[in-house]
């Protein structure tokens, strides 16, 4: 079905929207920093994630060093009785929102920067711009959208294509996040998605029993991992050609300080 | 004195680039960081705009390098202005009593940092270095050795640690240590070189052996390296010269040592000046290999390699 929409639509519905959204995303952004509260690490967390690293780094890189110290290193680690993973068990206080005061207000935060403002504007959005049909989606929709999509618009023959204002707002909504990436960078407050996410994922994920889960993934890691030395022929690399010294003796001097 | 502006003809936008490039780049030119950042906060001030506050801190410990206590006091006080209650200036205040050897003042102002902040690295740090001002390095070893445990992966601090430990020759910890910074940047020619020289000076065959290799991995990383082609020479010689060795490896490690000197030869052969010593470096090479047991090598010729700096 072939619909010609008047071109004010464009300019007077379409591009408003579009101007709403992004506007609302910025301002929410800014607001997430605002009210952002300070969060202290302890030296115990920095600890074990500076050991973590190192582990990972000596898996990765412990080739470069001799087999003996890769070894003893590894036997630090990993020992049966006394390495470090195996020993070192962190107290797990999974932080659900009735006792941990700070979540619930973080949770109350995350809650009032999006989820209102979406469903504020939402509304309003329907409320003013109701009763037209605002833009064709490009692919066929089944019947059962209709209700959902064309709010407002009391027409049992349209295509479920074609759908109203409210659609296009929550069709931005989601739309613009790559827009916010670039404009805000990574992880900034208005990226919707991430917060749902995090939400649905939100309270099983916590942090001490991720530092436990995370030591012994590293200990498996470590266990599986080999030596081999990079050394092995590096004299018989380095003598296959004459070495390069281009550049080493400059004629120039730097003469002070510019 | 001409200003340095007029001296070099820059303009404030070029000094503060400047300045920002040290700061990047961790240079310790304090000389030239005073010269330039004393005019530009005293010429400029307004015209740099949030830029200024870095640029104070970095003109305040430049200045306690310098002696210039009035300078530095003058960044300390506009910085306790602007930023009352901040860890950071605290801790230059405590530089600053450091400077001015006052450590007992100075220990107490890093201790009320860290009662308030236990994970502030920077107030560990400066008490360790008045350990080691006072001449403490047993204390200062143990003190780092402690705060590494805690913060596995802070660089600066092994590579502290290692050179304490070459102070007191327990080469065989300060070798540890530079093999953590061997591991994390395996790409640093300078560590490696490092790490060989501490494995020549323990000696022992063993030891000799991975100091050669590791002079290579070092010239393998970048072929200019002249302190790592000498160790190479050097080590390979070593191993050659040593009764204990069977004939393969003698016979391994004479040509290795002789490739070293064909490269050095050709290194000394690419400026005119040196052409002089050349002759001298190649015949004394073979006549070294032919009859003494140790290859006499003038330390001269150490110092003649590109200086090593701390810049990774």
């Amino acid at each position: 079905m072939a619909l010609l929409l008047d071109s004010n639509i464009r300019l007077w519905v379409v591009l408003p929207i579009v101007f709403i959204t992004f506007f609302v995303g910025v301002i929410r952004h800014y607001v997430s920093i605002l009210l952002q509260s300070d969060k202290k690490l302890t030296l115990e967390q920095v600890s074990d994630s500076q050991v973590l690293i190192r582990s990972r780094i000596l898996r990765e890189n412990g080739k470069y060093i001799p087999k003996q110290s890769f070894l003893m290193r590894k036997f630090y680690f990993n020992n049966q009785e006394d390495g470090f993973f195996k020993k070192t068990k962190r107290k797990v206080v999974p932080p659900s929102p009735m006792t941990d005061p700070s979540m619930l207000t973080d949770m109350m935060k995350g809650n009032v920067t999006n989820v209102l403002p979406m469903i504020l504007i939402g509304g309003w959005i329907n409320w003013t711009f109701s009763g037209f049909v605002t833009t064709k989606v490009p692919f066929p929709l089944t019947l059962r959208f209709k209700p959902m999509l064309q709010q407002g618009i009391e027409l049992l023959s349209l295509d479920a294509s074609w759908v109203s204002s409210a659609s296009w707002y929550f069709l931005n909504v989601f739309g613009l996040r790559s827009m916010y990436s670039l404009i805000l960078g990574q992880d900034n407050g208005a990226d919707q998605s991430r917060i749902m996410q995090e939400q649905m994922s939100g309270a099983a994920m916590a942090m001490p029993a991720d530092t436990n889960k995370a030591f012994k993934a590293e200990w498996e890691a470590l266990e599986l991992t080999d030596h081999q030395w990079a050394l092995e022929s590096v004299e018989e690399d380095l003598m296959s050609r004459e070495l390069d010294f281009d550049g080493m003796f400059s004629k120039e001097l730097p003469s002070g300080i510019f | 004195m001409a200003s340095v502006s007029e001296m070099y003809d820059v303009g404030w936008e070029e000094m503060r680039d400047k300045l920002r490039k040290w700061r990047e780049e961790n240079c310790r030119n304090s000389e030239q960081i005073v010269d330039v950042g004393e005019e530009l906060i005293s010429e400029h001030a307004s015209k740099l705009g949030d830029d200024i506050w870095i640029i104070y801190e970095q003109v305040m410990i430049a200045a306690l390098d310098c002696s210039r206590d009035d300078l530095a006091l003058t960044c300390l006080q506009e910085l306790e202005k602007q930023f009352s209650d901040s860890h950071r200036v605290k801790r230059l205040s405590g530089m600053r009593l450091e400077a001015l050897e006052r450590y007992d003042e100075a220990n107490k102002d890093y201790d009320a940092i860290l009662q308030d902040d236990p994970t502030n690295t920077a107030a560990r740090k400066r008490k360790i270095s008045i350990l080691k001002a006072q001449g403490k390095s047993a204390e200062a070893i143990r003190e780092l050795n402690e705060y590494l445990e805690q913060f596995v992966g802070d660089q600066e601090a092994w590579h502290e640690l290692s050179e304490l430990y070459i102070n007191e020759h327990d080469y065989g910890k300060a070798a540890f240590c530079l093999e953590e910074l061997m591991m994390t940047n395996p790409h640093n020619h300078l560590y490696c070189e490092q790490y060989a020289e501490v494995k020549y000076t323990q000696g022992g065959l063993e030891n000799l052996e991975l100091s050669r290799k590791y002079f290579a991995q070092a010239l393998r990383l970048n072929n200019r390296n002249m302190r790592a082609l000498f160790g190479l020479y050097m080590s390979a010689s070593h191993i050659a010269a040593s009764p204990k060795v069977s004939a393969k490896v003698k016979k391994d490690n004479m040509k290795y040592a002789a490739w070293a000197a064909t490269q050095i030869n050709r290194a000394y052969k690419y400026t005119d000046t040196l052409k002089r010593h050349i002759v001298h470096l190649g015949g004394h090479a073979e006549a070294a290999m032919k009859q003494y047991p140790l290859p006499v090598f003038d330390s001269g010729w150490l110092v003649a390699g590109p200086r090593r700096t701390n810049a990774p």
